[in-house]
Formats: C-alpha cells, sequence, structure tokens
C-alpha cells in the first residue's frame, strides 16, 4: 500500500474517491439554506427560514430527545457488557472461545431488516413494542457487536508482558486491570463509545419495526417526514447532524487520534 | 609456545564450595503441555546473593522455568521455595520477585517515576518514602533526571534501565532477568551486561538471569545451568562450562569448537579415520565417541615438521582450505583428512604467514582435547 503514496496520480484517485463519498453529502448544504417551499436544487431563494422552523416542530424535537437519551443509554450499556466480555474473550482462556467471539459479532453479518423482523416477533410476545427498554434492547443488538469488535481488538494489541509485571510488582488481578489494562485500553473504550452512539443514533430499520406513535426516534421521524412533506427542513436538519458528527471526530481526533482510537496498535 | 604447550595441566577446578545458605530451590520442577514436556524434573538450589544464568538455546524451557518461579505459569509438579517459603501455589501478586522483561513491559501511561513506584504503591509504602525510595532507584540506574518522562520518550537502554528500577526499587527476595538484554544494540549490550552486573553485587540480591546468548552467561554469573529439551544438562561454574562440558551439545553450544567422531582404541587414544588423538580421559575402548577441540586452542605451524611430537600434545598434517580475516583474529579452515578443523590466531601488523594451499602442522594439549559420548 506504500507504494505510490506520494505520487500525482495517488492523490488524484483519493481526491475522486473522497469527491465520490462525499458529493451527496455536500448536495444538503445549500440546500439546507433554502427558503423555497420545496426541495429544489440551486434553490430559488436563500436564507435560514427552515433552521429556524426546525425548533418548532414538536414531533421532529421530541423525537431528537429520544434519540439523544437512547444513545446515551446504549452507549453506556454497550460498554458496560463489551469491556467485560472482551476482557474474558481475549484474556482467558476456556473451551468455545473463538466460537462465542463468532457468534457475539454475527449481528454485524446480518441484514438489519431481518434483524428488525426477528425483534419485532419477539417484541409482540413480550410486550416491548414502543417502549423505551424495547428500543435499547433493540439498539444494543446492534451496537454490543461493534463495541465488542474494537475494544477486543484494542485490547489483544496490549502486550500481555505489561499485565504480568504489574503483576510480579505486587497488583492483584482487579488492580492489574483498573490501574494497566484499563487506562491502556482507552482509546479503544472511547472509539467503542464514539461508534455505539453513532450507530443507535442513525438507526433506522430496525427502530422503524418497533417504534410507536407516542415514542419515536429521529432519524424515523426524519424518515417519515419526507415521506410525507417536501420542504427543505430535514436537509436544514441533515446539516445540524452533520456539524455535530464532524465535531465528535475533531474532540475525538483531538484527543486521541482516531487512527489509535480505531484500533491501530499502539506502541507501548 | 611449545613449553606452556606441554606444561599446561588439566584445569583444575576447585570443589564448589560456596558457605552461603540456598535462597531460592526448585525441586522436581516441571512443565507439560498436554504430551509435550517443557521442563522435566528441573532441580536447581541458588544460593543467597548468587546470580545463576539459565542457559540454552530456544525451546530449551528456560523462560518456562523461569515464568513458573514468578508465578505467571502453573507448574504442573515439583515445588518452588523462595527463602524457606514455598511458593509453588501462590499467585505471582504475593511472591515478593521482581521481573525485569525482555521487551521492557513498562507502562506506557505513565510516567517513568509512577512506574518505578507501582510497586511500592501495591505494597502501601507511606507516600514520603515512595518519593524517596524512587529517586534511590533511579539514581541507581543513573536515570535520576528521568523521573518525569514518558517510557516512549526513552531509549531502548534507558527504558530497560527503568524496568530494572522498577523490579528493584520493591526490594524483592529475589531477582528475575528474562532475556533483558536482547533487544539491544551490541554496544549497549556489553555496557548494560556490566552494570547489571554491578548492580546485582552491590545489592547482593539473589538472582536469576535467563539467556540465550553465552557471552552474557560467561561474563555475568557465578554459575550456569545449561538446559536443553527442558532437562537441565549441567550446572557449574562458567570455568567449570567452558572448560569441562559434559556434553558435546554444551561445548558446541557455549563457544564454539571443532568436531571429528571416532572410536576409543585404547586409555587416552583415540582413533578418528587414519589419525591417533590422545585425549586425558576417555570412555571404554571401543566406544564411539565425539571430539571437540576449541578454535583458539589450536596452534597453527606453517611449516611441517618444526614442531616435535610429544606425549602431552596432538599433532597433525593438514591443508588450508580457507582463510578468514575477521580484524582481531585470522581464522584458518584446514582439512586434516577426516574433517574440516578450524583455527584461530590473533593478528599481527605484518605480511600474513599462511595462505590458501599451504601445508600446516596443528597442535593442541592433550588436555584441550574434549571427548563425549553424545553426538547431537
Amino acid at each position: 500500500m506504500d507504494i505510490g503514496r506520494n505520487s500525482q496520480g495517488f492523490t488524484l484517485l483519493v481526491g475522486l474517491l473522497f469527491a465520490f463519498l462525499l458529493a451527496p453529502v455536500l448536495f444538503v448544504f445549500p440546500i439546507s439554506f433554502s427558503n423555497d417551499p420545496f426541495l429544489a436544487f440551486p434553490p430559488q431563494s436563500w436564507g435560514f427560514k427552515y433552521f429556524a422552523a426546525l425548533p418548532r416542530n414538536a414531533v421532529l424535537m421530541s423525537a431528537f430527545r429520544t434519540s439523544l437519551a437512547l444513545a446515551a443509554t446504549v452507549t453506556a450499556l454497550s460498554l458496560a457488557l463489551a469491556v467485560p466480555a472482551a476482557y474474558a474473550l481475549v484474556r482467558l482462556d476456556f473451551r468455545g472461545r473463538d466460537w462465542l467471539m463468532s457468534l457475539f459479532t454475527a449481528p454485524l453479518l446480518l441484514p438489519s431488516i431481518v434483524l428488525g423482523l426477528a425483534i419485532l416477533l419477539v417484541f409482540v410476545r413480550v410486550d416491548l413494542l414502543a417502549t423505551y427498554p424495547g428500543l435499547v434492547i433493540a439498539h444494543l443488538v446492534v451496537t454490543l457487536p461493534y463495541a465488542l469488535r474494537v475494544i477486543a481488538t484494542a485490547l489483544g494489541t496490549l502486550p500481555p508482558a505489561i499485565e504480568d509485571a504489574a503483576a510480579t510488582l505486587g497488583a492483584p488481578p482487579f488492580t492489574v486491570f483498573r490501574r494497566v489494562t484499563l487506562p491502556m485500553m482507552m482509546p479503544g473504550i472511547v472509539a467503542a463509545s464514539a461508534l455505539s452512539f453513532l450507530v443507535s443514533f442513525d438507526e433506522v430499520v430496525i427502530s422503524l419495526f418497533i417504534v410507536g406513535p407516542k415514542l419515536s426516534t429521529f432519524p424515523v421521524e426524519m424518515f417519515r417526514y419526507v415521506e410525507t412533506r417536501t420542504d427543505p427542513l430535514i436537509a436544514a436538519a441533515s446539516v445540524i447532524l452533520i456539524v455535530a458528527t464532524i465535531g465528535i471526530v475533531l474532540v475525538l481526533e483531538r484527543s486521541i487520534g482516531v487512527a489509535r482510537a480505531l484500533g491501530k496498535a499502539s506502541q507501548p | 609456545m611449545m613449553t606452556s604447550l606441554i606444561d599446561r595441566d588439566m584445569p583444575t577446578i576447585a570443589p564448589a564450595h560456596d558457605p552461603r545458605p540456598d535462597h531460592l530451590v526448585l525441586e522436581g520442577l516441571e512443565k507439560r503441555y498436554d504430551k509435550v514436556v517443557a521442563v522435566a524434573a528441573l532441580d536447581l538450589a541458588v544460593r543467597q546473593g548468587e546470580f545463576i544464568a539459565l542457559l540454552g538455546p530456544s525451546g530449551c524451557g528456560k523462560t518456562t522455568t523461569l515464568r513458573m518461579t514468578a508465578g505467571l505459569v502453573p507448574a504442573s509438579a515439583g515445588r518452588i521455595v523462595i527463602g524457606g517459603r514455598d511458593v509453588t501455589h501462590l499467585p505471582p501478586y504475593r511472591r515478593d520477585i521482581g521481573l525485569v522483561f525482555q521487551n521492557y513491559a513498562l507502562f506506557p501511561h505513565m510516567t517513568v517515576a509512577e512506574n518505578v513506584a507501582f510497586g511500592l504503591e501495591m505494597r502501601k509504602v507511606p507516600k514520603a518514602d515512595i518519593g524517596k525510595r524512587v529517586a534511590e532507584a533511579l539514581a541507581l540506574v543513573r536515570l535520576a533526571q528521568y523521573g518525569e518522562r514518558r517510557p516512549r520518550e526513552l531509549s531502548g537502554g534507558q527504558q530497560q534501565r527503568v524496568a530494572l528500577a522498577r523490579a528493584l526499587v520493591i526490594r524483592p527476595s529475589i531477582l528475575l532477568l528474562d532475556e533483558p538484554l536482547s533487544n539491544l544494540d551490541a554496544k549497549l549490550r556489553e555496557e548494560m551486561r556490566t552494570e547489571i552486573r554491578e548492580i546485582q553485587r552491590r545489592l547482593g540480591i539473589t538472582t536469576l538471569f535467563v539467556t540465550h546468548d553465552q557471552v552474557e552467561a560467561l561474563s555475568m554469573c557465578d554459575r550456569i545451568a545449561v538446559m536443553q529439551a527442558g532437562e537441565l544438562v549441567q550446572l557449574g561454574t562458567p570455568f567449570e562450562i567452558y572448560e569441562r562440558p559434559r556434553r558435546a551439545f554444551i561445548a558446541d553450544f557455549v563457544g564454539r569448537s571443532n568436531k571429528l567422531d571416532g572410536i576409543v582404541r585404547e586409555a587416552g587414544v583415540i582413533e578418528v579415520g587414519p589419525l591417533t588423538l590422545r585425549a586425558t580421559e576417555t570412555p571404554a575402548r571401543g566406544t564411539e565417541v565425539r571430539i571437540s577441540v576449541r578454535p583458539h586452542r589450536i596452534h597453527i605451524h606453517p611449516h611441517p615438521g618444526s614442531a616435535r611430537p610429544h606425549a602431552r600434545t596432538n599433532l597433525l598434517v593438514g591443508r588450508v582450505v580457507r582463510t578468514t580475516y575477521v580484524g582481531d583474529v585470522f581464522q584458518y579452515d584446514v582439512d586434516v583428512g577426516p574433517g574440516v578443523m578450524q583455527v584461530e590466531k590473533p593478528t599481527a601488523a605484518g605480511p600474513q604467514p599462511i595462505s590458501r594451499g599451504d601445508e600446516v602442522e596443528l597442535e593442541w594439549s592433550v588436555v584441550d582435547t574434549l571427548v563425549f559420548e553424545d553426538r547431537p
């Protein structure tokens, strides 16, 4: 991969790839500053009309608050489950370890439409449809594999000798974990948090199956909005989301570095 | 030169009398992985303040022995006693040991001072004392000014000295060193050899040192335990290991040696093809043996016939097939018939007296003819 990394051809190729990936997203920006009553490009009139209208839309605002709280809860629970699970899967040696790891990360491979349907069928019976705990559980099914993967990778790249060193210096196992393993896993944990939060906040397909009239998430409401209306309100909402996401990534990059956070081995 | 050769006697080996009590005792220590035996019934007693090397090629079980001693790997059988206390079933954090790893294993998220302080914190040493002892330990490894640095800001040698300070600051009952010099470059390794030896002597700490490097083992340690395929094959002083190796494997592994295979014809006489060689000690007549001679113990005479045959030397005629200039020595490969022997001679300024194709005479003392019954 290093071959020609600095050549002009390579730069051009990367530029084109970025343009291909980002072009649709960039399109949203001019449209969000439209004052037209319909989605059109280029806009006939410019302004902040729809940014101003956003806070007045009770349905979207309520869904936004639900999604924020949901993503926060799901992230906290993902970490609480993924950290001990990853530790057990990476550090302990037991029969069926590889099999368990595959099982835990299998949902990553399933189409979410299938997962959504399956969850719907189960939730109907146990009365979890359109409830907050139901949404939390459904989202955990998707975020947990991500969190587990990232944290297990972070843990796997830590040389066990460092933990051995702590043990020989007199630290009992839990102290080793708290004082040595956990701080060294921090980049992985931060990355897992960011991923869990974004995946949960962004989740549409599964949520569509289980939300109800009284409890809905932001992406679902955005989806419903564009089904029935054609004004640029959603473009304004999208721009706010994009800027917020870039903000999170920048903070991550500044504090620990995204490359490191996503599991590139950090040398001791 | 001739007189010195003839007058040399069997190296006298003083009986290993050491009044110090045993401090680390491994008794019938064993490690099995399913059917594979990594360490087989190992017995070793390290005296108080003694510095012992576990020497052997990779896979000989030396690291496993060290890790069992540290408690990082459970022993399959046997006992480990440190200072009279049976620690066989204790976890590492209750064994009171200092361990220095090959790759340093410093805590990357802590400063140098925090790394060194870690073991003291675990022992609930009062804060004020921690600061003092950390400073002492860093001064001991000549890193007094580096307390606030992060490990990654230090060179490999400095990191290894931090690791040493971290292991020593807790004043452990024993010090374990797992190939601590292997990741350093040659020059630094030599410095660290002296430094570790000095510190070990000054503190008088009982030390077990795992290495595959014979020079390290010979130059640093009081005694060497040579391991082969999970077994301890010889325990002795560096002098004993080098001069009187008990197996051909050891002669070959520790230092370099020329090998010739032969049969004992009578006591002290071995037949190697058409040649007849003398040795001081030989097994029973008719035994197939391997003979080993150190390259630098062989004298090379440029003109055959100049050396007189003598009962206390071996004399062979051969032809030089290769000469190699290594700076401080010349290596000559000499074909003597049943094999090629390598001879080493210190270089001197001036013209080169021996060249390829020359007929030469090799001579060495019978004392330097090592005879083994194993042929690895």
